[in-house]
């Protein structure tokens, strides 16, 4: 019960405040209600059991039993700290948009309540068409979000967002009917949709063959993954999505939208096509690499620093996917604690970008310059983030990136080596960007705040404070103790390794 | 020949008798004035209750599988579903003929008379086994339809729609009686029931046959556009008022695909391989030709007519599977519920589209819809409701339509057809989410044409309802079908 409650409270948020009449006290009521969910989920943390791999707090009820379609949903290590990050980060979100969200503020929370709704389900789903509705539904508020309160090429990318993402998960929907209508082998003649009896089919796999059902299969749901995350070279619709979204959906995008792809290779493609997975390991392993190292030559070249750090999300996720199908302890460790690092770091890093566009209302690193002199503790919290975006020691970058690394090397030196350059490149590109923002010579911007005393630069509010401390307490926790963070998913991501070729879950 | 009329026939035909007299009551009030017009709301409420009246003689004596008037008329799970989604499909067209100005006004006593005998024809259609009576019922259908169409106030296009309708339609009811000629030159008979058994053999030996059934079914694509033989849709469905498009693209297609599934029920694709290819390459160029042409309209009915146009393609690969499936009340009721679906969300979008029309002449662009969700935030949600769902985002009902359909094409092995028409819901999503960007994301001063509560606005909330609620809950609904076709 506690689960469902988690995944529709925002929902019912959403409900409350479209009712709510339009006043000043609607973001603070919106903020109130985050909060509870927030609480909410703490409460499913407290009640997880993290000695065991079972899937937990399990709900399942018939929905549409001609086609065994159930309303099946259950949380295990896996997924339980990406619940907990989408929940942390709600808050912070409607908190950090105060100010940069003026028009429609009603319809925004209602949009980003739905969003959290969807997102959640998708995590939590067990049944396959479940997982499709939650999937398909995030796109709807994303959509929005961009469209209505974006940049000036707002319909052109969130256009592109929508078809590029839709484009992948249709052969998806086909994918899950014709594994629907295998099920009848292992259920004994009913249809089935759950992902626990689709966990249980063994679908022939011939190397070196490309039509064959588990190759097809796995290429269907890699694909419409690979695009959510995305992939080089699918990558195309994340930049424009980034550099158009306001602030708020930067941050839910870069946050955890883009780890719903990468979570499903875990739960999903694994799982169900492991001899697939593990012949075309090398070939999601070099993408990859490429991604790292062309998001990082890319981002290098960006003259806005939002397009920099989305370009920057690109090859950070190229980690995760590099982690994942080295399919070993410590790359699937490292990748799910580094899809939690880069939804903070990153989403701090977009938090930061908007606050200074709200103040000076340009991204443009050549206009600024000096800034350091006119906002001290917006550089300290912005060089903080920064160390934890290209894996300094002692913050969360490190954990994550140090245990792809390692796990990585296990499968291939040879990515491995290239891949520790885009450690090198990211840390090059990033600290440049600093430098030129925040150190150098004054820029025009700073020059002329000192000239004009009516455009003078403020340093940090109370509620940027309030935004920002949580992120950089976390940045920190995570990287001293990040047992404190990995002890709850270990049980599942070892179980996941040792048994991913007859993978089942158990029921708790 | 001895002919019989038992109490049985009068009383499974009693939905037909009743809904004919309910027809003609508007217009005798008329003559009886001295032909001056009543008052609209009186003729529409009289309407309504004579679909309401038919629809429950229909629950009532419909599903009972007896023939009717020795032998032409089946009453069973098909003719009772179809015909009872024809009605609802009608009944909200004819509540939009009431408020759209061109459609209310002088000559509207005739407008529902017409509407009433194109919905008789309607359910003679489905109930028909006789090739010939399935004739009667597609002109009567479609006599009432191009007269509907013409009678409008609106001043040029309309007229060209109705000849071109005409023309086009009676071309195709030739070929369809042509081929009605052949089968009955070949095997003796024009009873679907006859050669229920018999016609997958018959196709494979009777080279005759096959021509026969060929034609039959060119009719049938005619009549539900499917391309190559869809060039009137986009016209007619632009020059009609609003509400009869909304009757066309709805009901009109309904029942016209539910006597093409009885037709096609007999299996003749069984028999023959090439017509099986054929259809199945119709139903791929159907889907990939409505949508890309969808893409380039920038009138919203034309749009609505190429959309229109992809989901009988979608609703073909349905079809197909019927053909050749050995259980076929699955595929049959996926088709049902198709076009259940579809019909409830195209009635809600044309609802939308006769709100906004201000005058019987408006021609209503997409980006006149712009700025709409700031001054009807509701309306434009529920636009935006049955936009998604017409390109196949759950939690809708056009989703789960989709999802049955493709289920089934896939049980039967044809998953190269459900591929296609998953590449082609992707097509449809460029053009389905242009009015959602336009009325959300660009200004302008797109509004209703009146702002007092409307009947039609009414009847756009319910449809958006009925998509998310049915969407979410379509197990019964599916079942209830699955069973009455099996």
């Amino acid at each position: 019960m506690l689960l469902s409650v988690v995944l529709f409270l925002p929902l019912v948020f959403a409900l409350i405040l479209i009712v709510w009449p339009q006043s000043q006290t609607l973001r603070h009521l919106a903020l109130g209600l985050s909060l509870i969910e927030f609480l909410a989920s703490l409460a499913v943390l407290k009640n997880f059991d993290q000695a065991s791999a079972a899937l937990q707090m399990v709900e399942q009820y018939s929905w549409i039993p001609r086609f065994g379609i159930t309303y099946f949903i259950g949380i295990d290590g896996i997924s339980l700290m990406l619940i907990m990050l989408t929940t942390f980060l709600t808050p912070i979100i409607i908190l950090g948009s105060w100010n940069s969200i003026s028009e429609k503020v009603k319809g925004f929370h209602v949009a980003l309540f739905v969003l959290q709704t969807a997102m959640m389900g998708s995590f939590l789903a067990m049944d396959a068409v479940l997982f499709y509705l939650f999937w398909e539904l995030s796109l709807v508020p994303m959509y929005f979000i961009v469209g209505i309160w974006g940049g000036s090429r707002r319909i052109y990318a969130t256009v592109k967002f929508f078809i590029y993402t839709m484009a992948g998960s249709v052969l998806m929907l086909l994918a899950i009917i014709f594994l629907m209508r295998l099920t009848p082998e292992v259920t004994g003649g009913a249809v089935s949709s759950s992902l626990l009896d689709f966990y249980k089919l063994h679908i022939p796999f011939v190397a070196g063959e490309f039509f064959t059902a588990q190759t097809l299969l796995f290429f269907a749901f890699a694909l419409a993954f690979a695009i959510k995350v995305p992939l080089f070279p699918l990558h195309t619709w994340l930049p424009d999505a980034h550099v158009e979204a306001p602030t708020p959906g930067s941050v839910v995008l870069a946050g955890v939208m883009l780890k719903m792809g990468t979570f499903c290779y875990l739960r999903w493609v694994i799982p169900l096509f492991p001899e697939a997975a593990e012949h075309f390991a090398w070939f999601f392993v070099s993408l990859g690499v490429i991604g790292i190292v062309y998001g990082a030559l890319v981002a290098m070249v960006q003259p806005d620093v939002k397009k920099l750090v989305a370009y920057s999300s690109v090859s950070h996720m190229g980690y995760v996917i590099l982690g994942i199908f080295v399919m070993n302890q410590y790359g699937v460790n490292g990748a799910l604690y580094q899809m939690l690092n880069h939804g903070i770091s990153t989403g701090a890093l977009f938090l930061l970008i908007g606050m200074i566009y709200e103040r000076t209302h340009s991204r443009m690193i050549v206009k600024y310059g000096g800034l350091a002199s006119a906002l001290p503790i917006f550089t300290i919290m912005f060089v903080i983030v920064t160390m934890s975006s290209i894996a300094v020691p002692l913050t969360n970058g490190f954990i994550g990136e140090f245990l792809i690394l390692m796990g990585t090397f296990q499968f291939s030196p040879l990515a491995a080596g290239i891949s520790v350059t885009g450690v090198i490149l990211g840390a090059a590109y990033m600290l440049w960007m600093v430098k030129r923002v925040f150190f150098g010579p004054k820029g025009e911007i700073v020059t002329h705040a000192e000239e004009d005393k009516e455009h003078a630069l403020h340093d940090l509010s109370l509620r940027e404070w309030a935004v920002m401390t949580p992120l950089i307490i976390l940045i920190f926790w995570m990287g001293i103790f990040p047992n404190h963070f990995m002890d709850y998913s270990k049980k599942s991501v070892d179980h996941l390794i040792a048994n991913k070729h007859n993978y089942t879950l158990e029921v708790k | 020949m001895n002919i019989t009329v038992g109490l049985t026939d009068v009383l499974l035909a009693s939905p037909l008798i009743v809904l004919f007299l309910f027809s003609l009551i508007p217009l005798t009030i008329k003559t009886l004035r001295g032909n001056k017009e009543q008052n609209p709301a009186a003729t529409i409420v009289i309407a309504l209750i004579g679909l309401g009246s038919t629809a429950g003689l229909l629950l009532l004596f419909g599903g009972s599988d007896k023939t009717a008037f020795n032998n032409q008329l089946l009453f069973d799970g098909l003719t009772q579903w179809s015909a009872l989604l024809a009605i609802i499909a009608s009944a909200g067209a004819l509540i939009m003929m009431y408020e759209n100005p061109a459609t209310r006004g002088r000559q509207f006593s005739e407008l529902i008379f017409l509407a009433l005998n194109s919905i008789l024809g309607m359910i003679i259609l489905v109930a028909a086994v006789n090739l010939l009576t399935v004739f009667i019922g597609l002109e009567l259908m479609s006599l009432s339809l191009y007269l509907m169409i013409a009678m409008s106030h609106e001043q040029k296009i309309s007229k060209e729609a109705a000849i071109k309708y005409f023309v086009l339609g009676s071309f195709a009811s030739a070929i369809f009686l042509y081929g009605v000629s052949f089968v009955f030159g070949s095997s003796g008979s024009v009873n679907i029931t006859d050669f229920m058994q018999s016609a997958a053999t018959l196709v494979k030996t009777n080279k005759l046959f096959l021509f026969g059934i060929v034609f039959v079914i060119i009719g049938f694509c005619f009549k539900v556009a499917i391309a190559p033989f869809h060039a009137w849709a986009p016209d007619v469905y632009q020059g009609s008022p609003t509400p009869v498009t909304s009757f066309m693209a709805t009901a009109v297609k309904a029942v016209s695909f539910a006597a093409f599934l009885r037709v096609i029920a007999t299996q003749p694709l069984v028999g023959s391989q090439n017509l099986f290819d054929v259809m199945q390459w119709l139903a791929v160029i159907t889907m990939t030709v409505g949508n890309v042409a969808a893409i380039m309209q920038n009138n919203l009915k034309r749009m609505l007519a190429y959309s229109s146009v992809a989901h009988s393609g979608y609703i073909l690969v349905g079809i197909i599977t019927a053909g050749i499936s050995q259980n076929s009340a699955f595929s049959a009721s996926s088709v049902m519920f198709y076009l259940f679906g579809y019909s409830i969300m195209t009635m809600g979008a044309f609802a939308v589209v006769s709100l906004i029309e201000r005058s019987e002449n408006s021609v209503i662009n997409t980006d006149d819809l712009a700025g709409l969700a700031k001054r009807q935030p509701a309306l434009s949600m529920c636009l935006t409701i049955f936009m998604l769902s017409m390109a196949g985002l759950p939690p809708t009902l056009g989703f789960f339509g989709k999802f049955y359909l493709f289920s089934a094409a896939v049980n039967e092995g044809l998953v190269w057809l459900a591929l296609w028409g998953v590449i082609n819901s992707v097509i449809s999503v460029f053009y389905y989410l242009r009015p959602i960007v336009v009325m959300y994301m660009k200004e302008g001063d797109a509004d209703v044409a009146d702002n007092s509560l409307h009947a039609t606005t009414v009847l756009v909330y319910v449809c958006a309802f009925l998509i998310i609620a049915i969407g979410l809950f379509s197990g019964p609904l599916f079942d209830l079908v699955e069973k009455s076709l099996g």
